[in-house]
């Protein structure tokens, strides 16, 4: 009886504590919902007047014409190839790497070493595009580039980076990884921290090595965690990181073969017109592929959690 | 619970205290008004302390303070969009745009009151109030300013004329800055002579009448019977400019990643660069601000087009009373007709920002030029303005307005298509679709990092595909009978 009431008391200061997220979140998630009107109504504002009334009363619904300039480009079928390309590698890559490190960081003995290690992977991860952006100029810079410089020290011609659009898929892909990877890292050496020590120590008394202890008692133990980031991470599946498509390579026109994902094409088409319609109706669609595919993926991933 | 409950109600109080509107209480007999500006690139430090010296001024002479805002291009279109209330606006034809605007009903019609309220404002704007109109109704006040682009090199003539005796004309064509180009390569083989960012040279493009930015054109030159839209890949006169562009890239006069670079002026060496101003304007010419004297000589221009006269102007809320109305213009017709106000706002302070030079032009001094550095169409006319002097040395002519508006009368190259502004609304799903192709190949064409010759047919096929000729069949069809009807009006003047 008694203990049922701390919890109950418990309980309430933790909804208490959850209380600030709630309320962003009610502010900032829930409340803009009603924004999706703008997707599917021919927005002209009157001024003076709320922008409820503008966009309820004063606006048209147009039906689905707003998405029609998204299907005016012969180039769709190769921005979204570019979307989900870079999206399934980041997907299948951001959770294979980040857990290999994990495991063997857990392995090293010397905290100061694992606590360097630890940090130097997770500082990119607080950089911003346009600063990796800069930095990575300086490197591939046609004229004064470190990398130019290098392959003329060694008698190479100077490339054009930023006009070669071959070495960019593995540029983009290494630099989202070095950026994102300390991050999810630490997510998994959390969850290897909280891995109860005996299932280890009986293992090993049962002669179990690295590789068997990774294998029966880390991996399953992981599971939960990999899978949750799994379907967390698919449900922004048409929804590429800006930064790294539009920043890191500097806008360069030739590169566009394989910049260009979904928010790259958007931002390039509507950035001299302001039309909320517009943009409204594009992240509509990538938000409902990406719903569809989170619950479709939920739903898997809790079958094959039960077999 | 009671606890829990109170907090919630005191964060939401502490929510709900950031949003709600807060208006300044000004004393009953002065209007004060809600203008918001452009702010090209950065609010002024001290814009606080001028807005007041000038509302000072304003309240006495005309009843009405202003209440200036400095605003970036994303947060001037969120105003027009989001129905939020302001009295008067910055407007013009290549940032938040008059047309548009107009047409969707934001701005109100002040064709009589701005007759009947502020006569001298009326007189002062003369002929280019047509640029203003939408169907015979005023809906804007155009600011007085260099109303034509003049494109122009500006060279360092230190090194062209004193060390290589080479001579400056004051006009020359677009190809002929290729010897100056190849003169300095020559000398100093490591660096690049030709200015140039992502944006390309300024005004490159301004010798055609774009009808629909930049991809629908009608050049100035055209010598067709009557005007005809073209895009712009089929011109050829453009497509020459690309060609030579990408040659003194080949040749090493534009640095190499000239199209991933944002802003060629971190190195002010650079011996050659283009700028769109007037005759006479010395912005560009303070040998303090480059370390060497700089000459121009103008190769495109004057051109003058409906968008070239609508280069800036201010807008008035649709949702104004006619009380905020009367205030607006009379507002706008003291920074039209009081030279000592207007200097305030596009000056500064006098003795703190700026000093008078003793043929009645302005210097800016330091403060004015780190603290108060705004350019003067972002506050009002112009032309009313004190010009502006590059030293104590190089004077500007004070009465430089007069020779350019007159140079307008004389040398101006006008549009033939009498004011005919298209409406893109029912076309711009493809207007956008040809808008993200542009943007797909034009940095590295303007910057003559890619070949026309390649890149041109690739973009012609990708934007035909994305409904490029349906888009020039309306266009042509709504040009041709704006031009018949306007033909009408001028039998029907005549």
């Amino acid at each position: 009886m008694r203990k049922k009431k701390i919890s109950r008391k418990e309980s309430r200061e933790l909804t208490l504590l959850s209380l600030p997220a709630v309320i962003w979140f009610l502010l900032f998630s829930y409340l803009p919902i009603f924004g999706v009107a703008f997707a599917f109504k021919q927005f002209t504002p009157k001024p003076g007047e709320s922008l409820f009334r503008n966009l309820f009363v004063n606006s048209p619904w147009t039906g689905f014409s707003n998405f029609s300039f998204l299907l005016r480009s012969s180039e769709m079928p190769k921005i979204l190839f570019n979307t989900l390309f870079y999206n399934v590698i980041f997907l299948i890559a951001g959770i294979v790497l980040p857990v290999i490190l994990a495991i063997f960081l857990t392995e090293l003995h010397s905290k100061r070493i694992s606590g360097f290690v630890e940090m130097m992977l997770l500082l990119p991860y607080f950089l911003s595009w346009v600063i990796v952006g800069y930095c990575l100029y300086g490197f591939l810079a046609t004229d004064e580039g470190q990398i130019n410089h290098i392959l003329q020290f060694f008698g190479r011609n100077a490339v054009q980076w930023y006009q070669s659009p071959a070495y960019w898929r593995g540029i983009l892909i290494l630099i989202g990884l070095w950026k994102s990877t300390g991050y999810s890292m630490v997510i998994y050496l959390c969850a290897i921290t909280a891995i109860d020590r005996s299932l280890y120590e009986s293992a090993t008394l049962d002669g179990a090595g690295f590789l068997d202890r990774t294998r029966f008692v880390t991996l399953p133990q992981l599971k939960t965690t990999i899978s949750t980031i799994f379907i967390l991470q698919i449900g922004s599946i048409l929804t590429s990181d800006f930064g790294l498509f539009y920043q890191v390579p500097l806008d360069s026109n030739s590169l566009q073969p394989v910049t260009q994902t979904l928010d790259v094409y958007v931002y390039k088409a509507l950035m001299q017109q302001a039309n909320f319609s517009y943009s409204a109706a594009a992240s509509f669609l990538q938000s409902s592929v990406g719903c569809i595919l989170l619950i479709l993926s939920n739903i898997i991933v809790k079958r094959l959690n039960k077999e | 619970m009671r606890k829990t409950g109170f907090l919630m109600l005191c964060i939401l109080a502490a929510l709900l205290a950031g949003c709600s509107p807060q208006k300044e209480k000004v004393s009953d007999d002065v209007i004060q008004l809600r203008f918001v500006t452009y702010d090209n690139g950065s609010v002024p430090l001290d814009a606080k302390e001028v807005i007041a010296a000038a509302n000072q001024v304003s309240a006495e002479k005309i009843g009405v303070t202003v209440e200036l805002e400095f605003q970036p291009k994303e947060k001037l279109n969120l105003l027009m969009a989001s129905g939020e209330y302001y009295d008067m606006v910055f407007t013009s034809s290549w940032l938040n745009p008059f047309d548009k605007n107009a047409t969707a009903g934001l701005f109100y019609d002040i064709t009589d009151l701005v007759k009947a309220e502020t006569p001298a404002l009326y007189d002062s704007v003369g002929d280019y109030w047509d640029c203003a109109k939408i169907n015979g109704r005023i809906y804007g006040v155009p600011i007085l300013k260099d109303m034509g682009a003049e494109d122009m090199f500006r060279l360092n003539a230190d090194y062209f004329e004193k060390e290589k005796g080479m001579a400056i004309p004051d006009h020359m064509a677009f190809s002929d800055i290729e010897p100056f180009l190849k003169a300095y390569k020559e000398d100093h083989p490591e660096s690049y002579p030709l200015a140039m960012d992502k944006a390309g040279l300024a005004g490159y493009m301004n010798f055609l009448e774009r009808i629909v930015d930049p991809i629908v054109v009608i050049p100035y030159d055209q010598d067709t019977e009557k005007p005809r839209a073209i895009a712009f890949y089929d011109c050829e006169a453009l497509m020459e400019r690309y060609r030579l562009l990408h040659k003194w890239y080949r040749a090493g006069y534009i640095q190499p990643d000239a199209a991933t670079v944002d802003s060629s002026m971190t190195d002010r060496s650079i011996p050659v660069r283009a700028g769109v101003a007037w005759k006479g304007y010395q912005g560009y010419s303070n040998p303090d601000d480059w370390g060497f004297q700089v000459k121009t000589s103008i190769y495109d221009g004057p051109f003058l087009s409906r968008s070239s006269e609508q280069g800036a102007m201010t807008g008035i809320c649709a949702a104004c009373d006619e009380e905020h109305v009367r205030a607006c213009l009379r507002y706008l017709e003291l920074l039209s007709t009081d030279r000592q106000f207007r200097d305030i706002l596009g000056y500064g302070l006098e003795g703190k920002h700026f000093t008078y030079l003793e043929n009645g032009t302005v210097l800016r001094l330091l403060d004015g030029q780190n603290r108060y550095n705004t350019r003067l169409y972002q506050t009002g006319s112009v032309v009313n303005a004190s010009v502006e002097s590059a030293s104590r040395d190089f004077l500007a002519d004070p009465d430089q307005w007069k020779k350019v508006y007159e140079g307008y009368k004389t040398d101006g190259i006008y549009s033939r298509t009498g004011g005919f502004a298209y409406d893109p609304t029912p076309k711009e799903d493809i207007i956008t679709a040809l808008t993200a192709i542009y943007n797909d190949y034009a940095a590295e064409l303007r910057t003559g990092t890619s070949d026309p010759d390649t890149v041109i047919p690739m973009m012609r096929k990708r934007m035909e595909a994305a409904g490029m000729n349906e888009l020039l069949a309306d266009i042509q069809k709504k040009l041709d009978d704006w031009m018949e009807m306007h033909h009408d009006e001028k039998k029907e003047n005549i």
